[in-house]
């Protein structure tokens, strides 16, 4: 009788096109959400790289080959590229200084002995756990990162062996062995592989080693420093990318491809995440006016109700709850139509070459849920208002 | 329950000059269970008086007491108590809800604290003459027929007083009885007390007191 009381006559026109309003917002806010953070996870985990890195050199030209300009990178030129705004970090890529070999050094592996060139990053570059990245005298075997195309190589040189190949988990398993040497020093040092890179043509091994087999074995004076690794911020690699043409840096271009794409669709997902939230934001503003609107029409019905007797918390609840229920249809319309989107849109990315990961998002429902909180603390308190103001 | 009023002036009726019988700006005690007529002339504040006592209207100075609690010091929650249990009232514009049936105004209060069934409050219809209007919408209905049906609204509740604005303006004598009669009934099993505003006329009712405004 009270449902029959306060909401039988009223004007359902506004009430149908805020809750379109809303259904639209809610439906692309969760869409976008859910998208910006696909595209944001796409290629994590695959490298050991940290997203959004890259490592690059300057051009090699007519003029660099004949030594007229320079392919190192100076003190001043990294401080320059730290300070642009859309640059996350920038660290030098230190390589050896001195000669080093790489062999296995297991009894299940057939021996493989090659010269090798080894570099170090900073740490900070890299999506592997700091405890397992360091190295000091004395330490059992020294943590390295391998390039893929080297594993290649070993499995290639195994098959032709006749021994079976390994796998990533396989192949950290196997103990390695560094060889350190100068004209009067030789040294062994043994190496465990803790992940891959496709990225790096080198091997990577921690800075402190690097730094002991420089001191201990160079014979040169300090090397140049001939690439860098770049963190480029989220979304902004486009002006990384403007940066590297002007100053005629390169990178490999995978890494490129990747990051340019990740960029431009996570922008336009961006954009549709402000518009969404703007349109769920007007949209609960009109819910919550027409809320008011029905209230003030069934302003002599409040009173007379608080007059015989009826308690204001009852009466809140009940236009509380209705709308409540309200957004909650509009939220469960748009969750469905969200997963029928997704639907389609996976297939789009997946037959478009995009692999991202297709299970739900729970940043996406958590924002539903956020929005849901929001809305039905908001009617509460309108609610609230609009009874005592009759008492 | 005792209602007292302790130099209540409400602020309309301040430029007003009022006797010391007056209840403004005197002090005036109702006891438990007193049948008290409130007789005055239209514009002396009998809506008032209903409405104040009601926690209605705050624009006065002076105090209202039930028992020894001031009304101003009252929670809503203690007003939803007083207005569902202690204190029932049969309006003067009547405050029914035009666009419910007679049978869905009745049962909207009666619900709140369950008096009456259904059947009960057909047979209360049905001595007011009015039992074949039990599905019509009140808005639709004459005034006479609507004041009986606030007079029984009121008195599908729980009370231990009823306040009656002007409640047979609209009603002829033989009705009005009827409806004095209903109400007297109620009250006395109730031991509870009503009072009646009238512009002067008793309708030759029984009652303990006459007080002025």
């Amino acid at each position: 009788m009270l449902k029959k009381l306060l909401f039988k006559n009223q004007d359902k026109k506004q009430l149908i096109i805020a809750m379109i309003g809303a259904f639209m917002g809610i439906t692309f806010l969760i869409t976008s959400i859910h998208y910006l953070i696909k595209v944001n996870e796409f290629g994590e985990g695959a490298d050991i790289l940290g997203p959004n890195t890259i490592i690059v050199q300057k051009k090699v030209s007519n003029s660099s080959s004949l030594n007229l300009t320079k392919t190192d990178f100076s003190e001043s030129e990294i401080q320059k590229m730290k300070n642009e705004p859309f640059i996350e970090d920038v660290q030098p890529v230190i390589s050896n200084n001195f000669d080093v070999s790489f062999e296995t050094a297991d009894p299940m592996v057939p021996r493989f002995r090659t010269d090798v060139f080894i570099q170090t990053i900073d740490p900070e570059f890299l999506d592997v756990k700091s405890d397992k990245w360091h190295w000091k005298e004395g330490d059992e075997f020294v943590p390295i990162v391998l390039p893929r195309d080297f594993l290649v190589m070993l499995n290639t040189f195994m098959s032709a062996q006749g021994i079976p190949q390994v796998s990533d988990d396989l192949a950290k398993d196997v103990k390695f062995k560094f060889t350190l040497k100068n004209d009067t020093d030789k040294e062994w040092v043994d190496a465990r592989i803790i992940g891959f890179t496709n990225e790096v043509a080198s091997i990577l091994v921690p800075e402190s080693f690097m730094k002991y087999g420089n001191d201990k074995y160079s014979t040169e004076k300090e090397k140049k420093i001939t690439q860098i690794m770049i963190a480029g911020k989220e979304s902004e690699f486009g002006r990384v990318e403007e940066m590297l043409n002007e100053r005629g840096l390169e990178s490999k271009n995978s890494q490129m491809v990747v990051g340019r794409l990740k960029s431009m669709v996570g922008t336009l997902f961006l954009v549709v995440l402000g518009i969404s939230v703007i349109a769920v934001f007007v949209s609960g503003l009109v819910l919550i006016q027409y809320m008011q609107l029905l209230m003030s029409r069934n302003a002599y019905e409040v009173r007379t109700l608080l007059r015989i007797g009826y308690p204001p918390k009852m009466l809140i609840n009940h236009f509380f709850i209705y709308f409540v229920k309200v957004f909650g249809i509009i939220s469960a319309s748009g969750l469905a139509v969200f997963f029928i989107f997704k639907f389609f849109l996976d297939e789009m990315f997946e037959s478009g070459g995009l692999y991202i990961d297709t299970t739900l998002s729970y940043q996406s429902v958590l924002s539903l849920l956020f929005a849901y909180l929001i809305f039905s603390v908001a009617s509460y308190r309108n609610a609230q208002k609009g009874i005592f103001k009759d008492y | 329950m005792n209602i007292r009023f302790e130099q209540v002036m409400p602020f309309p009726l301040s430029s007003i000059k009022h006797g010391e019988e007056s209840i403004w700006g005197n002090k005036v005690r109702f006891d438990s269970g007193e049948k008290v007529i409130l007789n005055a002339s239209s514009g002396k504040g009998k809506s008032t008086f209903t409405m104040t006592t009601l926690g209605l209207r705050h624009d006065y100075s002076g105090n209202v007491f039930y028992n020894d609690n001031d009304i101003r010091s009252m929670s809503y929650e203690d007003w939803t108590n007083i207005r569902q249990t202690k204190i029932s009232v049969v309006f003067q514009d009547l405050q029914l809800f035009p666009k419910l049936t007679v049978r869905e105004n009745l049962k909207l209060k009666n619900d709140l604290s369950p008096v009456y069934t259904e059947e009960e409050l057909r047979s209360l219809l049905n001595q007011l003459g009015i039992a074949n209007k039990w599905d019509q919408e009140c808005g639709i209905l004459s005034m006479g027929q609507q004041q009986r049906v606030a007079i029984i609204r009121a008195l599908a509740q729980p009370f231990e007083w009823i306040l009656l604005d002007e409640p047979f303006s609209h009603l002829d004598e033989e009705n009005t009885q009827k409806c004095l009669t209903l109400i007297h009934q109620r009250c006395d099993e109730q031991r509870a007390g009503f009072i009646l505003t009238t512009l002067g006329d008793d309708h030759g009712t029984k009652y303990d007191r006459e007080q002025k405004l």
